[in-house]
């Protein structure tokens, strides 16, 4: 007789296109929770019946008028720009690893961040308004970019290693030039102001900061999502490429095109917070492998699940707000390595 | 047999006035193989790339099908025209099957992702390079010979009619690339065209219908193995001493393996004692003139041996024309060298040691004496038609610039001479096998 095993002793193995959709669904699920947990805890329930209220206000009627106002004002707005910007650092990280052929390289390869970071400094000393700030920051984020890939243009070689090297030398100049104003601003109010940004919040988030988030944000990740599985022939190398009939230099011209203005936008919004980018498409290759068919929904949906559980912990765990940057990292790292142990399969 | 495509009076330089490939033609039908051979940076790879329609020729064009390949949009070209490179590894671990199903690009809309229809394409073409059991394993972890059975497979979900491979048994073993070269065996005859880069001209003898033989980016020889891979166009190509290896069993010869000749090591009196192998030269030269190309490295004895053969040569009456340059050493370091016209027997001072050595110049260590090399010349160019032509030596400044002792060259050409025995150093003698690819290289330890 064969010995039986119980039933809990049974590994139960996940396929990975059921994978791909628990890491979608997970960032609406964390999401839900997320309304609720704050300084000021709402149920479940009534939180339900606070987000249904907009179609009837019949739904909450008995719900104090200030737990409405700090779900539908305050938490929403900001739990779903976390969404979206988490996801677009995702995808963005993942696309940029796949058409550098490097799994080393994040969204700010061609120095959007760093170029928002300087864009925002020089706006807050300037005393720019809030909006100002933002506007600066994205449009300093495009300019870095700008700079890398025409500059990239100025030298006739392997485009690849010069546009890397450009977005090295232009990311390096708008840090420099960040430094230069950041010893410039006067240290009791700007330069707080500065460096609180270059380390990233979404404190600040209203619902006027959205649409123009969203609008990026959705339509890149949309059309990442469908380009999907070509990005696996784009990591091959132009050759292969070519010789598979895709032209690779406008497919990487748009995909450039698309991740900086996605980059630039969250950024703008956000602040500079790193490393996102980098480990959300390591962690996604360890759990749904490398193709980019499975790898860009898995990494939209990791990216906006971290960002938006790293926010809850910035707002709500913590006496005192600790900024996104700072976070990003503590909470990252043992969760990397914890994923590192558990899969040695490599990538 | 329809030509499925051709070639027709291609160059190509990726800088202008460097061209690569002068003037290549070339056609493959239908489940042909055609082999490109040629030494390493001869343009092999660019050949396939622009037979592949990822670069333009700068002149000439390349048609498929009987339409000029620039006219296809990409996809098109891809349906039809498969690229295998060389063996590479990819950022990411894609697993065997994700990596054979790009192979299917071709064949999909934009925005499209592989449906089940493709899967089952990919699932065949692994069964058909017996890869089933390894379709998800990471092609990274997988050996070199398997990694080209996946980018054969690739090419066979692309569905294309040719498939251009860059040099596929390139660091396999032996029964790799026995197992490659099969399978392209078996899709040549199930109606797929191959053109394979290679470096083995055993490979092309086994498997091509078609040999194309580059050299210096010019083709030198076009058509059936049999007739294109024989010894003096394989030593005038590569530059070495070859000899085709012949397949008896087949009740005919059938050129089976090309393999490298050593030098033969023989003493100089050999060449006029009757019987020896060197002396076989010497009797062919009563129907052509011989060349004896005396080679070693520098001390190796070269001018030892071709001293002793004069010797023995003159002692026997055969009659003797030529340069010697023998070293004059002084504390058992070379500090001149001389010159020895060998048919009038004077001798003169060629050149001498510099005192410091200059990289900046044509020669470095020696500073040459131009009235002795104009005297060297000059009694080379005067001596009559001898039995026996030494020349010591004919090195970089006469093969590569085209100074000093150019009568020494000019001399060997013409032809004067029964056997013209030649100095020269191993570096150069692929350059002096491509001058005279009929000639017999020789130790001279």
């Amino acid at each position: 007789m064969a010995p039986s095993v119980p039933l809990t002793e049974r590994k139960i193995r996940l396929s990975k296109p059921a994978i791909v959709w628990i890491l979608l669904l997970l960032p609406f699920a964390l999401a839900m929770v997320a309304m609720t947990i704050g300084r000021y805890q709402i149920s479940v329930l009534d939180t339900v019946k606070i987000l249904l209220s907009p179609i009837s206000p019949a739904y909450a009627g008995d719900i104090p008028e200030v737990a409405k106002r700090l779900v539908l004002q305050i938490r929403a707005p900001r739990i779903l720009a976390a969404l979206l910007i988490g996801a677009s650092f995702g995808a963005t990280g993942t696309a940029f690893q796949a058409i550098f052929k490097n799994p080393l390289v994040d969204s700010n390869i061609l120095g959007v961040t760093t170029g928002a970071g300087f864009g925002a400094a020089i706006a807050i000393l300037l005393r720019g308004t809030h909006w100002q700030i933002q506007i600066s920051a994205f449009l300093f984020g495009l300019l870095a970019v700008s700079l890398s890939f025409f500059g990239s243009r100025l030298y006739k070689a392997t485009p690849l290693l010069v546009l890397t090297l450009m977005g090295i030398l232009v990311g390096s100049l708008f840090s420099s030039l960040t430094a230069l104003l950041k010893y410039m601003a006067d240290p009791l109010d700007s330069l707080p102001a500065i460096t609180f940004w270059l380390l990233g919040s979404l404190t600040n988030i209203t619902w006027r900061s959205l649409p123009v988030l969203a609008a990026i944000a959705l339509t890149g990740l949309v059309f990442f999502w469908f380009l999907g599985w070509r990005f696996n022939i784009i990591s091959l190398g132009d050759e292969e490429a070519k010789s598979l009939g895709i032209n690779p230099v406008h497919m990487k011209m748009m995909i450039i095109f698309a991740a900086t203005l996605m980059t630039a936008a969250a950024v703008s919004i956000s602040g500079v917070i790193g490393w996102v980018g980098l480990v959300i498409p390591h962690a996604g290759r360890m759990m749904v492998g490398p193709d980019h068919k499975r790898l860009i929904p898995a990494t939209i949906g990791l990216g906006a699940a971290f960002l938006l559980l790293i926010d809850l912990i910035a707002r709500a765990l913590l006496p005192g707000e600790i900024p996104l940057g700072v976070l990003t990292g503590l909470v990252g790292v043992p969760l990397l390595m914890g994923l590192l142990r558990k899969n040695r399969t490599g990538w | 047999m329809t030509v499925l495509l051709k070639a027709q009076n291609l160059s190509f330089a990726y800088q202008a006035q460097k061209t690569i490939l002068h003037d290549i033609n070339l056609s493959v039908k239908k489940g042909e193989v055609l082999y490109v051979l040629g030494p390493n940076g001869v343009g092999k790879t660019t050949l396939l790339h622009i037979l592949a329609g990822l670069l333009a020729p700068d002149t000439g064009q390349v048609t498929l099908a009987d339409q000029p390949l620039g006219t296809y949009p990409a996809q098109k070209r891809a349906q039809m025209i498969g690229l295998i490179p060389q063996l590479h590894m990819p950022a990411f671990a894609y697993s065997v099957k994700e990596m054979v199903m790009m192979g299917r690009a071709p064949h999909l809309g934009w925005f499209s992702s592989p449906s089940e229809a493709d899967e089952s394409v990919v699932e065949e073409a692994l069964e058909q390079v017996g890869l089933y059991e390894l379709q998800d394993r990471p092609y990274t972890s997988l050996s070199g010979g398997e990694r080209q059975l996946v980018m054969i497979a690739r090419g066979l979900v692309q569905k294309c009619h040719i498939l251009l491979m860059d040099e596929p048994t390139a660091h396999l073993d032996l029964s790799n690339q026995h197992r490659i070269l099969e399978i392209v065996n078996q899709l040549s005859h199930q109606g797929l065209s191959f053109i394979i880069s290679s470096h083995s001209p055993n490979d092309a003898l086994a498997y091509a219908d078609n040999v194309l033989l580059l050299s210096g980016g010019w083709v030198t020889e076009y058509g059936p193995p049999k007739q294109t891979l024989t010894e003096p166009i394989i030593s005038s190509v590569y530059g070495i001493q070859t000899e085709v290896v012949f397949d008896w069993l087949a009740g005919i010869a059938v050129p089976k393996a090309v393999v490298p000749r050593r030098p033969l090591k023989l003493v100089p009196e050999s060449l006029i004692e009757p019987g020896s192998r060197l002396n076989q030269v010497y009797e062919q030269s009563l129907v052509s003139p011989q060349i004896i190309l005396i080679t070693g490295l520098s001390g190796a004895g070269k001018t030892t041996w071709c001293q002793r053969l004069a010797q023995s040569a003159k002692k026997m009456g055969v009659t003797v024309a030529g340069i010697l340059s023998p070293g004059i050493y002084e504390n058992g370091r070379k500090l001149a060298i001389g010159a020895r016209d060998l048919y009038g027997g004077e001798e003169r001072q060629l050149a001498q040691l510099r005192e410091k050595e200059d990289a900046t110049l044509a020669t470095p260590r020696w500073v040459f004496d131009p009235t002795a090399l104009e005297w060297a010349n000059q009694k080379l160019g005067s001596a009559p038609k001898t039995d026996l032509l030494i020349i010591d030596e004919l090195g970089p400044l006469e093969f590569l610039r085209g100074v000093g002792l150019t009568e020494g060259l000019s001399r060997v050409d013409s032809g004067s001479y029964r056997v013209a025995c030649v100095v020269v150093r191993s570096s150069l003698l692929p350059k002096a096998l491509q001058r005279w690819s009929n000639a017999v290289v020789v130790d001279g330890a």
